[in-house]
């Protein structure tokens, strides 16, 4: 499947039928409101993919959203917010009112455990969560959350074991991608890289495809090669209206706009999604919507002050 | 002539004071990212900012919204991963100061960011951990910004997020954290508190001008201890508060407009 002989080229549609099934575990690229895969996010919408769950450290409106739309059964994290834009607000109603089951970690817990999953070990040692409620509490769907042993070379020192984490599909936006699915991330990596070595399938979406030849004469910069990764979808602006680093800032605007609905819920959260999302055949009639070629420009300036 | 400046200036003020020049500083989001950039424009220029999303000593623009705000990444040494920073520098002990904000904070300085109410079913949704019970479990100094009312300060937290003190001196060294006695501090817009090792409880060191022990007093959910001559905070310098107001946070993202 992921060989140099396939081609992974295809639309953001495609590559959801393929990949993302009702019932899969998610591994959620980007964090908060930077680099969200959100052109596969409005796809799994649009094919109300079911009974998700969803795994990352951070999650924003990306998660927001697919719980929004009634499509995930659980989620398992380290935080769920928008940071300054306020909760999720649509997670948190959920999770008050028991239709999504969530179970916490920190952030170094998830991706000590997608490290497990990356390097094909059942488990991980950590020395964060002792004491707290982190190991005390887990939702019901949880089985064996941990295990605290002593370390063997050292008795009196004691570590906690998580289990491993293999999502069945990463969905990912990154800078850079060549024809073969060697991606180039620029700035920030967070838990991705961890989290892609550790998925069964990876499907990604780029700003740009550059020539196999600039990846193959400068193989260094190269932060994923492409044996893990399954469909590549080129999509210019597809984090909107989450940043891409070194391409365009977050847009405050419809953050706000889509935190207005997600507070309100109900009809003006059915809205959102009807405009933006069910309305729309693909992601770049979405672009259009929120202020297209004009919008883009003034994010893109915003972002190149910065860098 | 009289300085006039919020609470919540002094309070991020005062905060930073608690951060040496040359320090490494794990800065959770909001508050603690806003005083960590001060310091870093005033006193400790050499400080080595540390951001959960990866990036390793950068120059901060004001004022980032996010940990994955591209203000933050702006000419760093490094971009790297959240394990490389988490795992790498602060699990591992190299973080000098963990920097954290907290919905509540109990007298062991224990921090509740997840639920209150029953955890399956919860009367109230937080944010959750992100990566504070890492800094909380791990830095060598824990700061803790929060504004103080007495629902944020209540005897025991609804749920343990971070640790403080756990349940009392011994508590952190009976879990297991190797990181066992940590200094604890807490500044509020009412009052700096400290664990005392003796107690494992947070108790009052300082208070804000103006402000009396009865005011902390009113404000907190358990009873408040103190340092027997408590002195005030220092007032800020009209120069503080323009660094703070013109180059920290500019557009009153986190100070709010002016009155």
């Amino acid at each position: 499947m992921n060989s140099l002989k396939t081609n992974k080229i295809m639309t953001a549609a495609e590559a959801v039928r393929r990949f993302v099934f009702d019932g899969a575990i998610i591994g959620m690229g980007g964090q908060t409101i930077g680099r969200c895969a959100m052109a596969f996010i409005h796809e799994i919408v649009r094919q109300k993919k079911k009974d998700l769950t969803l795994v990352g450290c951070n999650l924003g409106m990306n998660m927001d959203i697919l719980v929004g739309a009634g499509l995930v059964k659980r989620t398992e994290c380290g935080t769920g917010n928008l940071e300054r834009f306020g909760t999720a607000f649509s997670w948190r109603r959920a999770v008050e009112g028991g239709s999504v089951e969530n179970e916490d970690y920190s952030h170094l817990a998830m991706v000590t455990r997608f490290l497990a999953g990356e390097m094909g070990v059942p488990f991980m040692p950590i020395r964060s969560l002792l004491g707290t409620d982190i190991l005390a509490k887990k939702s019901a769907g949880t089985g064996k959350k941990y295990e605290i042993i002593p370390n063997p070379w050292d008795p009196q020192d004691r570590v906690v074991l998580l289990p491993a984490l293999q999502p069945d599909v990463s969905i990912m936006h990154v800078q850079k991608a060549d024809e073969e699915g060697n991606l180039i991330i620029e700035g920030f990596l967070t838990h991705e890289p961890e989290m892609i070595r550790a998925s069964k399938a990876v499907i990604v979406s780029c700003e740009e495809i550059i020539p196999a030849e600039e990846v193959r004469r400068y193989p260094e910069r190269t932060t994923i090669p492409y044996v893990y990764v399954h469909a590549l979808v080129l999509q210019p602006w597809g984090a909107h209206p989450t940043s891409v680093y070194r391409y365009y800032m977050h847009d405050i605007d419809h953050l706000r706009e889509y935190q207005r609905c997600a507070r309100e819920g109900g009809a003006a959260y059915a809205d959102y999604l009807d405009k933006y999302i069910y309305s729309c055949a693909n992601f770049e009639e979405y672009l259009e919507k929120v202020g297209g070629w004009r919008k883009y420009q003034k994010l893109r300036q915003e972002m190149m002050k910065m860098v | 002539m009289a300085i006039n400046y919020k609470p919540d200036e002094l309070m991020i003020i005062e905060s930073a004071r608690h951060i040496n020049d040359g320090e490494i500083v794990f800065a959770g989001t909001g508050l603690p990212l806003v005083a960590a950039m001060y310091a870093q424009k005033t006193h400790a220029p050499h400080m080595c900012f540390v951001i959960e999303t990866g990036p390793i000593a950068p120059q901060v623009l004001p004022v980032p919204t996010s940990v994955s705000d591209p203000k933050g990444m702006h000419r760093a040494a490094k971009l790297g991963t959240l394990r490389e920073v988490l795992g790498c520098l602060l699990q591992r002990g190299l973080v000098d100061v963990g920097f954290l904000g907290g919905a509540q904070i109990d007298q062991f300085a224990n921090i509740n960011s997840t639920v209150i109410g029953d955890y399956q079913r919860p009367k109230i949704r937080f944010p959750g951990s992100g990566g504070a019970n890492d800094i909380a479990s791990h830095a060598k100094r824990i700061l803790i910004i929060c504004r103080h009312e007495k629902r944020r300060f209540p005897e025991k937290c609804a749920y343990i997020t971070s640790p403080g003190y756990l349940s009392g001196p011994e508590g952190r060294k009976e879990a297991g954290l190797k990181n066992a006695y940590p200094d604890i501090t807490v500044v509020t817009d009412l009052a700096v508190m400290a664990v005392d090792k003796k107690t494992g409880k947070l108790q009052v060191i300082k208070l804000m001008p103006g402000v009396t022990l009865e005011r902390v007093q009113e404000n907190t959910g358990f009873p408040v201890n103190s340092l027997p001559n408590l002195s005030n905070v220092a007032l800020p310098t009209e120069e503080d508060l323009r660094i703070l107001r013109e180059e920290v946070d500019p557009d009153g993202e986190y100070l709010g407009k002016e009155d």
